[in-house]
This record gives structure tokens, C-alpha cells and sequence, in this order.
């Protein structure tokens, strides 16, 4: 009896271990894309990082057009919280059409850059940017200190920040940013059917992780080798926050490009808010070593942020223009890749990977397990 | 090339033993000092640090940090920074693999004006 129990229980262990397809360093691997979601680490560089009455301030002024000079835009007129702090435009049409694809708001704390050419090396600054950029909400500092001290949200920002009549514009400006950035902070992504298998795989339940589809199982294992996906998609948030040539065209028009992480580096390393400048509030200045240390090159002209994959199934179009419409136009991009298009001086990543129509499939269905929201 | 390899061959004493810890790094010049590189484990696309010690009598007089991903066709992001921490130690901050893979830790030394080559491969999942 006890041996036949023994057995029927080899039997089952395993037929569900024939279920989980990874290898162990396929597992290994696996395990480097968690713990979903990370701790929560306060910005230093931010005073109200984490401070509840400057998320709440942050949360009010993100939804309201207070923040654009002529009333028209709130940034979740963009940055749609119902589509996933984006929108399903290529490139936004606001005042003019912006010059990108607009990029989803979660998993922003402690980034190294922001953007899709790193022009901030923080959210806070990445938060200001917008507000005075003549092409977004097209505020001056005047303006803004004029638009605040008339609002409702006077009472909470003096609670907060004191006096504003006490403050010069700039410093109206980088505050409420602050209060922004604090908000945005706490935007994360919820767990996925991913997470759940990474998490079973760590606790070696093969029986728990084997629930995960063998196709996104398949997408998985081409996403880590054939793929060359995990070169660039790495981490917890699948992004190593660097800056690629994804062979995308970075022409606007037949007479301006997109100059990327190159035109990103020009405005960083002008910007009076980095930082290892006088407007952060952390005296010790941690994380300013990027900024300092940071490379040019010639080649940076056309690269673009590595974006996550944490919740990408939400956030079509993608690439940085918006050109591809979904996750399936976004594999056909790298599987038939037009090597000509990249830098010839640039990274030897991409090539054609020849993947089959089943293959493609198994790739797109994995993507979508990153995402919270199931397929229909 | 020839050069450097007679000068280390006459300088008899230039390879010293010193008690270095970590792995040697390679050279193309025989007998040239040895320089010893500290890894800890590196985290993938974070800022990390690497000590290196060179056992040398003769005094460095700069040193210069760089590494590649030679099948990529890149290298780092960052500047690294170096600094001497005394009797031949050198702490190498601000180091950052953004990519998994093969990397070539690449140190240029320079003792008494003349630099010396040496690489370490290291492997990052």
C-alpha cells in the first residue's frame, strides 16, 4: 500500500513538473523579474515624498486644468486614469501634437531617468517639465503662482509648503511638482498571473506555477534566449532604464527628427533641476552620480528609453511615437527587424529572429500576463 | 608592444608579491605587475564598485577603468570614478551593467608615464 502511494505520488510530482517548461536557469532568470510590487523607498531628493497631505495635494492638482495656463488640460487629460494613466492616441493632440507617445504614469519611484530621452533624473523635475513646457500646459512661473494663490488649493499647498507669498515663483513651482511627484509615487501596478508564477517558482511549488499557460510559458522562455528581449527588458520592472536604438524611424516629418536620448542629455545637463542641483532636498545628493558620470555619445542620437512591461497589455500604441497599434504589430516589428534602420555605430542586439506564427503567439500571450487586466 | 615588454623584463623587480586578494587580471605584457580585481556580486543595471590592487613597486601614477560587452559593440553608460585608497589599492565607484551578458573589464595603469593594459572577463545573468 505505502508503496503504492509512493509511487502514485512520483507519478504526480512528475506530471506536474512536466508542466512547468523552464529550465532551472530559465528559473533562475525568472526569479530576477520580482518580488512584485518592490518595497517603497521615500525620494530623498523630495521633502514630501511619502507625505500623505502632498500625495492628496498631488492627486487634486493631477486632475484639474489649474495647472495649464488657459484652463484647458489637467495632466490626466493626457494621462487618463481610466486608460491607464495614458491615452490611446500615437502621439497626443493637445495644443500642437506632441512630438511622442504619451507615456503610461506607474512604477515612476526611483527611476534613474524619466522620459523617453532621460531629460530628468526625477520625477519631481519630471513632474515640473510639463507644466512649463509652451507645447504642454504652458504655464510660466508667474502664471502659476498667480493660478495657485487663486485656487481652492491654496489652504493645502500653504499647509504644506507655508507662505506662498513668502516663496519666489521658481520655488512655486518646484513645490508643486513635488506635490505631483508624491502622488505619482504611489501609482504601482497590481500583481499579474505572471507574479504569481515567479512567486511559485521561488517557493518551488511546481504544482501552483504549472496553472501558468504553457504558451505564455513558451513566450517567456523566447523572451529570455531567441528573443533578445531580456537584454533590455530586465528587472522587476522589466526595463533597465537605459536608452536603445529599437530601430524604430525617428523622423517627425520629412524635415525634423526626433533626436532622442541625445537631445534628452543637451536639456539634462542644462536643467537647474537635477539632482546635483541647488532644488533638491536631500544634502547629501544620492543618485546625483548619474548625472554627473553620464556619458555622451553620438550614438545616443535616435535611442530611446527602454519603456516597462509591467501592465503593457493597457497602454497600445507603443514605441515611442506611438507607430505600432498592438503587441502583436510590436513582435513583428523585432521578428522582421530592418537592420538598416539601426545605427551602424550604435549596439549589435537586433537581428531578425525568424519566429513562427505559434511563436509570435506564445511571445504576445506572455506580454499580456504582465498586465493585471485578462483577456477576454 | 616590444617596448614595454623589455622594459618589464629589465625592470626584474616591477612584479612584486603583495597580498592581494580577489582574481588576477590578464595582460599582454609579460612579467608585468599584477593587478588583483574585487567583485562582489553585481547587481544587473544598478550602480556597483570593484576594488583593484596593483602590486607594484613602482608608483602608479593614474589609472583608468572602462568595461565593454565586446559581442554588443558597447560599453558603459558611466564614467567610472577611481580612487586611491593607498599601498596600491584603488576603490572604482559608480561601475553600472545595464545589459546581462558578457562583459571586459578593461584597466589602463600607468607607472612612471607608462601604461599597462589589463582585462577581466566577467559574466553577468
Amino acid at each position: 500500500m505505502k508503496l503504492w502511494v509512493t509511487a502514485a505520488l512520483v507519478l504526480l510530482t512528475s506530471s506536474v513538473r512536466a508542466e512547468v517548461l523552464l529550465s532551472e536557469d530559465e528559473i533562475q532568470q525568472t526569479l530576477s523579474f520580482g518580488p512584485w510590487p518592490p518595497s517603497f523607498q521615500p525620494d530623498l531628493s523630495n521633502r514630501v515624498s511619502n507625505d500623505p497631505r502632498a500625495i492628496a495635494l498631488g492627486a487634486a492638482l493631477f486632475d484639474d486644468p489649474v495647472l495649464s495656463i488657459d484652463g484647458a488640460f489637467a495632466c490626466a487629460s493626457c494621462h487618463d486614469p481610466e486608460q491607464a494613466l495614458t491615452n490611446s492616441e500615437a502621439r497626443t493632440f493637445g495644443r500642437v501634437i506632441l512630438d511622442r507617445n504619451t507615456p503610461s504614469l506607474r512604477n515612476l519611484a526611483g527611476l534613474r531617468w524619466y522620459g523617453w530621452g532621460g531629460k530628468s533624473d526625477n520625477l519631481w523635475a519630471a513632474s515640473l517639465h510639463p507644466i512649463i513646457e509652451e507645447q504642454e500646459m504652458a504655464h510660466s512661473k508667474e502664471s502659476l503662482m498667480r493660478a495657485i494663490s487663486e485656487s481652492t488649493y491654496i489652504e493645502d499647498f500653504e499647509v504644506i509648503f507655508g507662505d506662498v507669498q513668502s516663496q519666489d515663483t521658481e520655488q512655486v513651482l518646484v513645490n508643486i511638482a513635488k506635490a505631483l511627484s508624491a502622488y505619482l509615487e504611489t501609482l504601482v501596478t497590481e500583481r499579474t498571473q505572471f507574479d504569481d508564477f515567479r512567486d511559485a517558482l521561488e517557493r518551488s511549488d511546481l504544482a501552483e506555477a504549472a496553472n501558468y499557460p504553457e504558451a505564455a510559458q513558451r513566450g517567456l522562455q523566447l523572451f529570455l534566449g531567441r528573443g533578445n528581449c531580456a537584454f533590455c527588458h530586465n528587472g522587476p520592472r522589466f526595463s533597465n532604464n537605459e536608452f536603445h536604438d529599437a530601430g524604430v524611424p525617428y523622423f517627425l516629418s520629412e524635415t525634423e527628427v526626433d533626436d532622442g536620448r541625445f537631445g534628452g542629455l543637451n536639456f539634462l545637463l542644462s536643467s537647474p533641476y537635477t539632482l546635483d542641483g541647488d532644488w533638491t532636498d536631500d544634502p547629501e545628493k544620492q543618485g546625483a552620480w548619474a548625472v554627473r558620470n553620464v556619458r555622451r555619445s553620438h550614438s545616443d542620437f535616435g535611442t530611446f528609453r527602454t519603456p516597462s512591461l509591467r501592465g503593457v497589455a493597457e497602454t497600445a500604441p507603443y514605441m515611442h511615437d506611438g507607430s505600432l497599434d498592438d503587441l502583436d504589430a510590436v513582435v513583428r516589428h523585432y521578428n522582421e527587424i530592418d537592420i538598416e534602420r539601426l545605427h551602424a555605430d550604435g549596439e549589435a542586439i537586433l537581428s531578425e529572429l525568424n519566429l513562427s506564427e505559434q511563436e509570435i503567439a506564445d511571445l504576445v500571450e506572455f506580454l499580456e500576463t504582465l498586465s493585471g487586466v485578462t483577456r477576454p | 608592444m616590444i617596448r614595454w615588454l623589455v622594459w618589464f623584463l629589465v625592470s626584474s623587480d616591477a612584479a612584486v608579491a603583495c597580498e592581494a586578494t580577489g582574481q588576477r587580471m590578464g595582460s599582454e605584457i609579460q612579467n608585468a605587475p599584477a593587478v588583483h580585481v574585487t567583485v562582489n556580486q553585481i547587481p544587473l543595471a544598478q550602480p556597483f564598485s570593484i576594488l583593484l590592487t596593483v602590486c607594484s613597486e613602482i608608483a602608479v601614477s593614474d589609472m583608468r577603468v572602462d568595461a565593454i560587452m565586446p559581442a554588443h559593440q558597447h560599453g558603459m553608460n558611466y564614467l567610472p570614478v577611481v580612487t586611491a585608497k593607498g599601498d596600491g589599492v584603488f576603490r572604482v565607484d559608480d561601475m553600472l551593467f545595464h545589459m546581462p551578458g558578457m562583459w571586459e573589464l578593461q584597466v589602463d595603469v600607468e607607472y612612471n608615464g607608462q601604461s599597462v593594459s589589463y582585462t577581466f572577463d566577467i559574466a553577468l545573468k
